[in-house]
């Protein structure tokens, strides 16, 4: 695999390979970089097992303070020498000493130190001792280290062995010179670290392939050099289907896959299709304004065939033919022209069952549903509901609990219960709960009854209808997590760009 | 939907066996109860509005000794033959014309049977009594009273003192200055005289259907009760008087007939006669899909407490008198499940096959999301029925032809949409924050006064696409619209110049397909922009599906 390389890494890799075995100053110094890049190139190093670091301990020399003053004033003994030559190149030790005045034992030292380096020689007359001078004071050893210690500390690893030497005699001198031990790093190149920095240096990298390299085959000249792969890269978004329609789709597929045949019907009714029809008497709670949205100023032109008219009205008074007492009122003909943004698709269900008077049947629709309610949580004004009837000679409310246990099934929620529970147009009347296990509770989904025999005679159909509805958003919750109802309809576009379709 | 409260210690005294509390809560879904809410002392359950006598903890424990197997069948009513009398004066006839009474004496009232008997009337005036308008009730003690009665009518400037008041109001007064008054005032209003029920001496007992007098206020050391029902349904005010009844003798209350005196007939009420429906056993057998015998069909129904006549060739149901909800033998069935259990009835498939079929025209739209999503859009779902804000005014339309509902509970749902591109700039308008490009569309209904129409609304399947960022613009939603029509349909597109309020002149172009108009297609004009918030160009197009095929 190859190593992905920061400039910074390769920067130090290359310096490391022509300094060998260094330092973190002469690493820092040839790479022309500053300290902190080093320092962070080195860690990437390391941990890539490029590199390796070995902590020492290395003894730095200093200018001591005597050392200091002797770069200003000159060495003693040479001082000594300039005095002896202003007072004739010659004298005896009183009189040198008078003349330079100095602390006793440094000026035998200055003595001590002249006549070593053979500046000056001591001779004896009539008892008294003489100091000449014999050569010229020359630039010292001592001097030129002192000197260079001036500009910086230095190592003792990185002197001569005159220097050695000489640092020796300077150490022997008070306060000359300090010593200190000092830990600090030393870095060089690992096996695999010297195998990269030689394919380093096999081809020129480039950062982009063009077609001219493909084209012509000069691409073989060049190593694109490897990129981040792990570093994140910027988003992208797919095209989508809505949450909810994805949802509906997916139950359409699975009463196709049931044998039913999809319908889709107005979302305005007269309330002849959205009530009456479906043996809701015409004072019923539900059909008021504040429960259902009904349209201004208008009514519908035609409601429905006069024979089916005649049978609602009948059946409302005193059940017509059907076997029922019926409301025992007299039905009016003008209420049911009032438009309604139907309140559930069953006005669409109940309109294919006059149209078609089927005696065999399976037909369901997923469509919108209008409340005239506050927009809360957990209710909109506007939602979908799904919607199903199965016709037929020998069905039974058994085989409307199985259909839908069959459906709930198939999306994923195996436990069901049936309640019983009343609609005015079904009988008898049963709810479904379903076992959630995420909020680890049952929740009501949907009602479902037989049709009422004064729903369906009045319509012609003479066969018992199977018939369930319910809400579909709440289905959309569960699936998606969302607790809040609204939120289905914000069109949030970070939510619906992030929502995975898996869920 | 009505809410009773069931306190387990009252449930389990009314019980004719002992159970646990959690058997109990268990078996309430199974009357049709849905739990709304459980505590350490009580449930509170939803019930159905087909079932009023399951108003109050009574007739809920009436029902659970059934399902529960501690009693069978209908339960008996005792109704005494009492000589209280009301007098029914004809001035009543054309404004509430009916009234029906009970007496209930012996009983013995604390705070909780007292909150149950309200909860049970203020359900009943809700509900069955349609919001007082059919039915309203008045419960009296008897024992401040002096019969006979006379339900009559007074001028608007009599007085009286209303129930939780210490002075005199007029009639007038009450209407207007007391909540229940103003509430159902409705009902009476516009009439000269106002109902009032009075006893010999004078004394109010109520002016229905808005209040009681202060004279009769009922207390936990009332015994005796005298209960009248005005209204305009008589059979609905028998009925709630029948509910009430078997409320009251489950109480331990006896119950007392009233004479009724019209100026034509003579009524005794209460009737706590039950109702005879012949059960139809093969309907039963053949909805259920359970072959029940006879005996097994006798037995669930006892169980929901209705009692069969076993005759030779046919069964009748003895359906008690508080069962409002049985019109038909179709209702036996359900009281035949619900004896047997739902959870013992075992979920079957139907039998035969058929064949499943999209519908054509939504599958249509199907593919039109298909293209789209192909083409990088995300879908968007919104309202139908919007702002006019929205509609009109931020998109600088005028109103005409406006499909308007009536007393929307917000101003976001006050018309229905024809048109779906405000929507969608609304949704560009509630998105600024997020990254752009943005490319959304919707395909759905919009609706379209259209007087030829025997609904008089023309509803049309439209799509909308909107492209919002920096550098949008007409070309951009040209390619895509001509991608989108050529794929979707294998159809070419013309553009032909127009002038349009919702985007810039110049800029806009009415779309054709085979000659038909379709809709329109341009850049947003910059006033909406501002109007919307919008910081971007926005490129937009709008079509009627219907007219593609």
């Amino acid at each position: 695999m190859p190593l992905i390389l920061h400039r910074l890494e390769r920067i130090l890799l290359q310096t490391l390979a022509e300094l060998g075995e260094t330092n973190l100053e002469k690493l820092t110094s040839n790479s022309n970089l500053n300290i902190d890049q080093v320092r962070r190139a080195i860690e990437w190093l390391k941990s890539k097992g490029l590199i390796e670091i070995k902590s020492i301990s290395r003894e730095k020399i200093s200018l001591g303070e005597n050392g200091k003053k002797v770069l200003i004033n000159g060495l003693p003994e040479k001082r000594l020498i300039k005095t002896l030559l202003q007072i004739g190149g010659r004298a005896n030790f009183q009189e040198l000493k008078n003349a330079f005045p100095i602390d006793g034992q440094e000026f035998n030292a200055a003595l001590g130190y002249a006549k070593e380096k053979g500046w000056i020689r001591f001779s004896s007359i009539e008892g008294k001792t003489f100091i000449e001078i014999v050569s010229e004071p020359t630039i010292t050893t001592e001097e030129v280290l002192l000197e260079r210690l001036s500009k910086g500390d230095v190592f003792l690893d990185e002197l001569s062995q005159e220097d050695l030497k000489t640092l020796k005699v300077l150490i022997k001198r008070p306060n000359y010179i300090t010593q200190k031990s000092i830990k600090t790093i030393q870095l060089k190149l690992t096996q695999l670290g010297e195998q990269t920095v030689k394919s380093l240096k096999k081809k020129r990298e480039i950062d982009t392939l063009t077609p001219e390299l493909i084209i012509s085959g000069k691409w073989r000249e060049y190593v694109l050099r490897p990129i981040d792969v792990v570093s994140p890269t910027p988003p992208i978004y797919p095209g989508k289907k809505h949450p909810v329609q994805r949802f509906i789709d997916e139950v359409r597929e699975i009463f196709i896959s049931l044998g039913f045949e999809e319908i889709d019907g107005p979302l305005i009714q007269p309330c002849f299709w959205n009530f009456d029809a479906l043996f809701t008497p015409q004072d019923h709670p539900a059909r008021e304004m504040q429960d259902t949205f009904y349209l201004s100023k208008i009514k519908a032109k035609s409601i429905g065939s006069d024979k089916i008219v005649e049978n609602v009205a009948k059946v409302h008074l005193n059940g017509g033919n059907t076997g029922s007492k019926g409301w025992g009122y007299q039905w009016n003909r003008e209420l049911a022209e009032g438009l309604v943004l139907r309140t559930h698709t069953t006005a669409v269900t109940v309109k294919y069952l006059a149209d078609f008077k089927p005696s065999e049947a399976r037909v369901f629709s997923v469509g919108r549903v209008f409340r005239n309610e506050k927009t809360t949580f957990k209710h909109l004004a506007e939602f979908h509901q799904i919607e199903g009837i199965v016709v037929g000679k020998r069905v039974t409310l058994r085989d409307l609990m199985g259909l839908l246990s069959c459906f709930y099934s198939r999306l994923g929620l195996k436990k069901v219960k049936f309640w019983p529970s009343y609609f005015p147009y079904t009988e008898p009347s049963l709810q479904s709960v379903v076992y959630i296990d995420r909020l680890g509770k049952w929740v009501e989904l949907c009602g479902m009854g037989i049709f009422r025999p004064e729903v369906t005679l009045p319509l012609g159909v003479k066969n018992p209808v199977l018939a369930w509805g319910g809400g579909l958003e709440r289905l959309v919750m569960l699936r998606y997590g969302v607790d809040d109802v609204r939120k289905l309809y914000e069109n949030n576009l970070s939510w619906l760009r992030g929502l995975p379709i898996c869920l | 939907m009505p809410i009773v409260t069931i306190y387990y210690d009252r449930i389990r005294k009314l019980l004719k066996q002992s159970v646990s509390i959690e058997q109990i809560i268990e078996t309430l879904p199974y009357l049709g109860l849905d739990l709304e809410e459980k505590s350490d002392d009580y449930v509170r359950v939803e019930y159905n509005p087909n079932r009023p006598d399951f108003s109050t903890d009574y007739g809920i424990a009436r029902a659970l000794n059934g399902l529960l197997g501690f009693e069978k069948g209908a339960p008996n009513y005792f109704v005494e033959r009492g000589d209280i009398k009301v007098f029914v004066d004809s001035s009543v006839k054309s404004i509430r014309p009916y009234i029906v009474s009970l007496v209930v004496k012996g009983l013995k009232l604390d705070d909780e049977t007292i909150r149950q008997i309200i909860t049970m009337q203020e359900d009943l005036h809700a509900g069955i009594g349609r919001k007082r308008r059919k039915v309203s009730i008045g419960i009296h003690n008897l024992d401040v009273i002096y019969p006979p009665f006379t339900y009559t009518t007074v001028p608007p400037n009599y007085r009286f003192i209303p129930l939780n008041y210490t002075k005199p109001m007029s009639m007038e007064e009450i209407l207007r200055d007391i909540d229940v008054g103003r509430e159902y005032g409705y009902i009476v209003r516009g009439f000269n005289r106002y109902p009032i029920i009075i006893d010999s001496k004078g004394g109010v007992l109520s002016f229905p259907p808005i209040i009681n007098g202060e004279l009769t206020r009922v207390t936990s050391l009332t015994k005796n009760l005298f209960i009248d029902i005005t209204g305009t349904d008589l059979e609905a005010m028998e009925n709630s008087l029948a509910i009430l009844a078997a409320a009251f003798q489950d109480a331990g209350g006896k119950l007392v007939s009233v004479e009724i005196n019209y100026e034509d007939k003579v009524m005794i009420t209460p009737n706590m006669k039950p109702n005879h429906i012949p059960i139809d056993l093969n309907l039963t057998r053949k909805l259920l899909g359970l072959n029940l015998s006879k005996f097994e069909v006798k037995e669930c129904l006892e169980k929901s407490r209705i009692s069969v006549i076993d005759k030779d060739e046919s069964m009748i149901a003895v359906i008690p008198r508080y069962r409002v909800d049985i019109m038909h033998p179709v209702d036996l069935v359900e009281e035949v499940v619900i004896g047997y259990g739902l959870a013992n009835l075992k979920p079957t498939i139907p039998r035969g096959s058929m064949l499943g079929r999209f519908n054509e025209n939504l599958m249509k739209l199907d593919r039109v999301r298909e293209v789209l999503i192909g083409l990088g859009l995300i879908e968007v779902m919104n309202f139908n029925l919007v702002s006019r804000e929205i509609l009109y005014d931020k998109v600088r339309r005028k109103e005409r032809r406006v499909l308007q509902v009536e007393s929307p509970k917000t101003k976001e749902h006050e018309v229905l949409r024809d048109q779906l591109l405000p929507s969608l700039l609304f949704v560009a308008s509630r998105n600024l924050h997020e990254e752009y490009p943005q490319r959304i569309f919707e395909v759905a209904k919009v609706c379209i006064l259209d007087n030829r129409k025997s609904s008089r609304v023309r509803e049309e399947y439209h799509v909308a696409v909107l492209i919002a960022h920096a550098e949008a613009n007409y070309s951009e939603a040209k390619s895509l619209l001509t991608a989108f029509i050529q794929q979707a349909f294998n159809k070419q597109i013309k553009t032909k110049p127009t002038n349009h309020y919702m985007f810039t002149l110049g800029r806009v172009a009415e779309v054709y397909v085979n000659g038909k108009k379709l809709g329109w297609l341009g850049e947003i004009h910059p006033q909406v922009l501002n109007n919307f918030n919008l910081r971007v160009p926005v490129v937009a197009f709008e079509l009627n599906l219907d007219l593609l095929n």
